[in-house]
């Protein structure tokens, strides 16, 4: 990692506060834990929100009403999960920047976030058609489980 | 034969072994168990919602458990098969660690919980009108979400402190 972002990345990691994380053991897992709950919350959202508009939850009832508290609960998880994560990233950013697991994990997060945000909620709230609805639902799966199993990748074989 | 001795005994069988030392096996068990408890948890989550009032109150309580149900339970069976391997892998190290004590101590409360809400609380079903539900159906709710936070929380600082 060179140039510009390198050096930021390198401050980041010298700064007080990713001192602070990588010194403390019990703080760094705390992180992870209160990490993993965010993901939780991610899942479920997108399971429940897929699910629907793939027709195999909820079926009788409207998209919106069963859709947009999936999106909401994404939403919770997210500001979880990218506050706690950047805590994680900061103590280890040269390292994780440059790490081809992390730009995967990163890269499926983008991805599933942008299909969720920008396609498929602004389609339910327009109303979307049955047949339509289908397709956006299994490929918003596809995308989150993506997202997870990138996320494994990245804690396991990292 | 003492617990900690049987724990030993797993950790040396076969079973033990190809976890622990084959180069995919324990990679491929932890992102079983992960996506696992993600199915679980992430759709339970909608059923204590529900008694909480947060989701769905127009649709009987019922209905969400029945629509909920068989994917809460496939994820639980998937995460409740990959862990047990794993801990045959890793026995001895579990035994020991206070989160994995912390993690089944919270999922015996979830079963007990969810037990009495089944045999008790929802009896009173049919007599359930308007958005908010009575405090024996909330609390059961709450205590849900309680104990499968503490589930996931003790499983990540497990990986922290096991391994």
């Amino acid at each position: 990692m060179e140039g510009t972002v390198g050096t930021a990345l390198a401050d980041l990691e010298r700064s007080g506060l990713a001192r602070t994380i990588r010194d403390s053991f019990a703080l760094t897992a705390t992180l992870s834990a209160v990490h993993a709950v965010g993901f939780t919350l991610i899942m479920g959202g997108a399971l429940l929100s897929n699910l629907r508009l793939a027709g195999a939850l909820f079926r009788e009832r409207p998209a919106g009403e069963v859709v947009l508290p999936g999106v909401r609960s994404i939403q919770a998880g997210l500001a979880i999960s990218i506050v706690t994560g950047l805590l994680l990233f900061a103590p280890r950013a040269v390292a994780a920047a440059g790490s081809g697991m992390f730009r995967l994990k990163m890269l499926a997060l983008i991805t599933a976030v942008a299909v969720q945000f920008l396609v498929i909620r602004p389609a339910v709230r327009r109303g979307v058609r049955a047949g339509a609805a289908r397709y956006l639902g299994i490929v918003g799966l596809a995308f989150w489980t993506s997202l997870a199993l990138a996320a494994c990748a990245y804690i396991l074989l990292e | 034969m003492t617990f900690l001795e049987i724990c030993q005994w797993l950790e040396s069988s076969r079973l033990g072994e190809m976890v622990t030392l084959s180069q995919w096996g324990f990679p491929i068990l932890v992102t079983t168990h992960l996506l696992g408890l993600g199915v679980s948890v992430g759709t339970i989550m909608w059923m204590d919602f529900r008694l909480l009032g947060w989701f769905l109150p127009s649709v009987p309580v019922p209905e969400v458990y029945r629509r909920v149900a068989p994917l809460a339970l496939t994820g639980f069976a998937v995460m409740f098969l990959s862990g047990i391997v794993l801990f045959v892998g890793y026995a001895t190290s579990a035994y020991g660690n206070t989160f994995f004590r912390i993690k089944l101590a919270a999922l015996l409360v979830a079963g007990v919980n969810a037990a009495a809400y089944h045999l008790f609380t929802e009896r009173q079903v049919a007599t359930w009108t308007g958005r908010r539900l009575p405090w024996p159906a909330r609390a059961a709710g709450l205590v849900s979400i309680g104990v499968w936070t503490t589930v996931v929380l003790a499983g990540r600082m497990m990986s922290y402190t096991m391994f």
